[in-house]
């Protein structure tokens, strides 16, 4: 099984899946949507680029089902493959003819309907497989539905207790299924009312007394497919055609298909189209739209959107492109070879901006934006609540071409990933906008991330720490970093530190700097990200950092065991026990001090470490004879 | 003068072996060597790389878009999946890098197929985290056939990802994991079990200076935790060293691992310094030895006077010539005056025995190694003869003589009276991954092209002869002692 979260994907592929499609690590079409134990099933047909095997090449090619489910129509999960044309007893191995299923549940079964290419005979057939659950497995019968020659199957479960099959291929037909849900009981019944043009894909459904059937329709000579509908007061007709529920598509593509459901008290619509193949409409892709009724039970007409259905967390990937609305902003593919990369959209310049509704800010806490642009001049773009006059939560500079750096002399036209730090941080769900401010920008996605909690600060009655389970002490009282003009730690030789140690040492009694006492959420106190938040710079830092160490009794033959990146001096008690010299990575007990006693009672330990280039950090602990971490200590937090 | 000329040339050929590599093997964070066509290719940082024809002498002028750090090159099917950084991690920018993979049916420059894919982006850090998503590695499990990366560099941590073989983009769902910190241009490795990560410690870019080191850790799972050899976790900076300094060249750094046969494996790596060469970084290309398990880079072989060992029945290789007795007076245990005091005996000299030897071809055997001329070997690189994958060929010889180590048609040994440079008097010599070597003429008089298949071999504890390299068999290996 394999699980679409959203958040956690990265990379091309990683969208969250609030937009449409909905689907994107494969092609998926038709689909059939049920609800089955609170949870939304999503039963598409899977389209595949033609094997070499598949006679009709260019053609439609779908070979097995997946299927998939969600509890918020935003993360899917795909269950993988539930049926494949090998397994079909009667069908054939290579027919590659699994087109639109059905998936209902009934007295605790699930049954799976499908057509597929008969191993004698032409065209379609339609069987069903069975399941205890609706993830399959689904063993299918070992003959298809006798009088049942078609494509498109459709079940309604009416709530006497009945049920129907509805199908296509030829004149739409529709018959009544028997109790074991496996043969017809009644004659088969060509639907009457529907209009003129061609119609395939019936879904077919109850509410509020009426029955509604749902097709596919080709309502203009040489146009492609509409959804449409009609309704009726019983469940084979005949029919009161209504019209339209979603227009053909902009593109062309040719096809659709669809099937609605409610879900948690809104009604929604999926259906297909070919955004990841746009020059070839038989590989297609589920899209899901919100659906409404009007009062007399028809339906109002459905614009598909890019946006799609569904709230995104702030911490998900948010794919801009698939924005709600927008002003001088035009969408483009990534890469028109391969459309799967997914589409950016640029902002023209100064006044553009795309609006994107619906994203939780609830779950950011000590957050940034990341956001993958590209430009060809420096510009800058801001993002803001709800309107392109909001509050900025952010603002980003993009310098493309810049005068100085080894590596990174004309950026212009790269993809980049960029952060900004939020100045304001949204509450809830809202609308983000997106507000070019200077030159032409394409954006393709955006992403909130939290900041790892480094540390904690720590109360003053708060009780003492203990040393991790590892013997690591995490709870220090440290100065806010002295500035030090150090460009590279091969300056480090032993003279030069006991130069510059002794120097500052002596300064110490007179520095009015800031103490923070600190719990580190890691087992090596990350020196950089303290300098970064409480001082003025990160690189080129001096650390002071101090810690009590309180012992039951005297704790002989011990050793301190260090490691610092980079160069650090440690006194215990007013005593010199170690110094780590020279251009230092921080490694776990890379130095240790001769035997030490800890004196019961109140022990000082106090470190200096001086970093250039580098990310500053430090682990220290004390080791027994037997080099196993000393954990019988606590550490005050005065 | 004859003389003087023949060890002159040794102490040229001496003085360029000291090279790690020679032409100009002029690289910095080589990729794991590549074979496309018959040729080796290895690319660095920047835009460029190295062929070689013979891979010992290395030439610039492969090709790779795309710039920034230390990328790596596969063979994955019949296509090259190449992965690079394209920023310089934290060098004249931030540390939001990125990770992209392209694809090339060739890496010939010069071949009509020549042409990289777009690039694809796989991983990044978005310069806020403690991540530099910065000189990426490759590795394609054996064992289940998955392709993963390594990635990271001193700022932060070294993180794993996967990647899907067929299309070198990101397995769909695949969350990046930490796996070591404060390494950089590391680079994992499949053998026997056990996944190994590499990673370079130490300074960077600081020439003569430069105390770059290739530290290892291992793992039942390529997800880690990965631990050295006394018992500390990479992600808390443990390591165990493979290579660092010597050699006259300085700061190793990013490994890439090479398998030639079963049990020939080379390392890879640049030196950030080579005393010899103007200080320059250099490719070396050295042997690797697996000792308990963990890879251990061996010194490269330059040659010089030896036993030839046979690990067989440990016989010595020999002339098949009279055994001449040495006189001594001798003296029954029980009589020896512990006052009397000692003297060295002179060993048997070359001059004592070898007219007794025939004039034309001599043939060889193996027998008790008596330390005498016949069993003594000189073993020096033949620079102008071109190499194999990390060395030039040698030729054999016996010490003090002209008198050469040959192979012969029907896939003997011999000896010539006199080294005349022709194929079958090269030696291919290889240290193998458990200590030993394969010795292999370069080429079988009579048989076409360049031989890869034949190597000294002890058909019986006395007989030596070539047949075909077997791992499995002592009769393959050889030790080259002196003493």
């Amino acid at each position: 099984m394999k699980t679409i979260l959203p958040a956690i994907l990265l990379g091309i592929a990683s969208a969250a899946l609030a937009q449409n499609p909905v689907i994107r690590d494969q092609y998926t079409a038709d689909p059939t949507a049920r609800v089955f134990n609170n949870k939304v099933y999503l039963y598409p047909s899977h389209d595949i680029m033609p094997p070499a095997a598949q006679q009709r090449q260019g053609w439609f090619s779908m070979e097995d089902y997946h299927v998939f489910s969600s509890e918020n129509l935003t993360d899917w999960t795909d269950h993988g493959v539930i049926l494949n044309q090998e397994n079909v007893p009667w069908g054939r191995s290579d027919g590659y003819a699994m087109w639109a299923p059905d998936c209902v549940e009934k007295d605790g079964k699930y049954y799976f309907y499908f057509p597929d290419a008969p191993k004698s005979g032409r065209g379609f057939a339609v069987g069903v497989a069975v399941a205890d659950s609706p993830e399959g497995p689904f063993i299918p019968e070992a003959e298809p539905i006798p009088g049942v020659m078609g494509i498109d199957p459709c079940v309604l479960l009416d709530d006497d207790g009945r049920q129907y099959i509805y199908w296509a291929g030829g004149p739409m037909r529709g018959a009544s299924l028997s109790s074991n849900m496996k043969e017809l009981d009644g004659p088969v019944t060509q639907m009457e009312g529907l209009p003129e043009g061609f119609k395939e894909g019936p879904f077919a459904f109850k509410r509020n007394g009426l029955y509604y059937l749902t097709f596919p329709w080709v309502r203009k000579e040489g146009g492609t497919e509409t959804l449409a509908y009609a309704m009726s007061t019983s469940p084979l007709g005949p029919w009161d055609f209504k019209g339209i529920i979603m227009a053909e598509h902009a593109n062309r593509c040719w096809t659709n298909h669809h099937s609605l459901v409610e879900y948690r008290g809104q009604w929604y619509l999926f259906y297909h189209n070919n955004f990841f193949s746009p020059r070839d409409d038989k590989r297609r892709s589920v899209c899901i739209e919100k659906l409404a009724f009007n009062a007399d039970g028809t339906i109002r007409e459905v614009t598909p959107t890019m946006r799609g259905v569904g709230i995104n967390k702030a911490t998900e990937r948010i794919e801009i492109d698939r924005y709600s609305s927008a002003e001088k902003a035009q969408t483009a593919y990534i890469d028109t070879v391969t459309p799967r990369l997914g589409a950016c959209v640029t902002l023209q310049g100064k006044g553009s901006w795309v609006k994107y509704e619906g994203v939780d800010f609830s779950c950011l806490d000590d957050a940034y934006l990341t956001i993958g642009v590209s430009a060809v001049e420096n510009t800058s773009l801001c993002v803001r609540e709800k309107s392109a006059k909001g509050k900025v939560i952010a603002r980003i500079d993009v310098t493309v071409k810049s005068e100085n750096g080894t590596f990174r002399r004309d950026m212009s036209g790269q993809w980049l990933t960029l952060t900004a730090p939020l100045q304001h941080t949204p509450k809830g769900i809202t609308d983000l906008v997106l507000t070019c401010e200077g030159e032409a920008i394409s954006v393709d996605w955006l992403r909130f991330k939290n900041r790892p909690r480094y540390f904690t600060e720590v109360a003053k009655n708060a009780s003492p720490a203990h040393p991790d389970s590892q013997g690591f002490i995490r709870r220090w009282r440290m100065m806010t970093p002295i500035a030090v003009d150090v460009r590279s730690n091969v300056v480090f030789t032993d003279t030069w530190l006991r130069s510059k140690f002794a120097d500052e040492l002596a300064k110490l009694p007179k520095r009015k700097a800031r103490w923070y006492t600190l719990d580190s959420e890691n087992y090596n106190v990350k020196l950089f990200r303290f300098a970064e938040k409480y001082g003025k710079q990160t690189y080129g830092s001096f650390f002071w950092c101090e810690t009590v160490i309180d012992c039951p009794q005297d704790i002989a033959n011990v050793r301190l065991a260090c490691g610092s990146n980079g160069a650090s001096m440690w006194w215990l008690n007013g005593e010199e026990v170690l110094m780590l010299e020279g251009d230092r990575r921080m490694v776990e007990d890379d130095g240790m001090s001769q035997r030490l006693t800890l004196k019961k009672g109140r022990n000082i330990l106090r470190t200096a470490v001086i970093n250039g280039p580098g990310l500053s950090d430090m682990c220290v602990r004390f080791i027994n004879e037997k080099g196993q971490p000393v954990t019988s200590f606590t550490v005050l937090n005065e | 003068m004859k003389r003087l000329l023949t060890i002159l040339s040794i102490i040229t050929c001496q003085l360029s072996i000291v090279n790690s590599q020679t032409g100009a093997p002029y690289i910095h964070d080589p990729s794991t060597i590549a074979e496309c066509d018959g040729r080796y290719y290895t690319f660095g940082t920047g835009s460029g790389g190295l062929i070689s024809e013979d891979g010992w002498s290395w030439h610039s002028g492969a090709e790779r878009p795309g710039g920034g750090a230390a990328p790596d090159v596969m063979k994955i099917g019949d296509r090259y999946l190449c992965i690079y950084g394209a920023t310089g991690g934290g060098l004249g920018g931030g540390h939001n890098g990125r990770i992209l993979t392209m694809w090339n049916k060739t890496l010939d420059p010069k071949s009509p197929d020549f042409r990289w894919t777009k690039a694809v982006e796989v991983a990044s850090s978005d310069g806020m985290e403690d991540q530099d998503a910065i000189d990426p590695s490759l590795l394609l499990d054996p064992a289940t056939g998955r392709l993963w990366c390594s990635y990271g560099t001193y700022f932060g941590t070294i993180r794993l990802i996967e990647l899907d073989p067929k299309t070198g983009e990101r397995v769909r769902g695949d969350v990046e994991k930490d796996i070591a910190i404060d390494c950089e241009a590391t680079d994992l490795i499949y053998r026997n079990g056990w996944y190994y990560l590499l990673g370079t410690h130490g300074t960077c870019c600081d020439g003569v200076n430069s105390t770059y080191n290739i530290v290892v850790g291992r793992s039942r799972s390529v997800e880690g935790p990965y631990i050295d050899n006394v018992g500390r976790d990479m992600f808390h900076g443990g390591g165990r060293m493979v290579i660092a300094a010597g050699d006259r060249k300085t700061g190793p750094g990013h490994f890439g691992r090479t398998v030639i046969n079963e049990g020939v494996e080379v390392m890879s790596c640049h030196f950030e310094a080579d005393f010899d060469m103007s200080g320059r970084s250099v490719l070396g290309i050295r042997p690797l030895l697996w000792k308990n398990d963990w890879p251990v880079a061996a010194e490269a072989f330059r040659g010089g006077t030896f036993e030839i060992e046979s690990e067989r029945r440990g016989y010595s290789l020999e002339l098949a010539v009279d055994f001449v007795r040495m006189e001594q007076e001798r003296q029954r245990f029980w009589q020896i005056d512990p006052n009397e005091p000692v003297k060295p005996l002179p060993n048997q000299t070359l001059e004592e025995v070898i007219d007794k030897w025939p004039e034309g071809n001599i043939p060889v055997r193996c027998s008790d190694y008596m330390f005498r001329p016949w069993q003594r070997w000189t073993v020096t690189p033949v620079p102008e003869a071109g190499g194999y994958l990390s060395a030039p060929y040698f030729r054999i010889v016996i010490e003090g003589t002209e008198r050469a180590l040959s192979a012969t048609a029907d896939l003997e040994v011999t000896t010539v009276p006199q080294f005349t440079g022709s194929p079958e008097q090269l030696w291919r010599i290889e240290q193998l991954t458990d200590g030993t070597f394969r010795i292999m003429p370069k080429s079988i008089p009579g048989r076409e092209g360049t031989n890869t298949r034949y190597v000294l071999s002890s058909i019986a504890d006395s007989t030596p002869t070539l047949a075909e390299y077997d791992f499995g068999s002592d009769n393959s290996k050889w030790n080259l002692r002196n003493h």
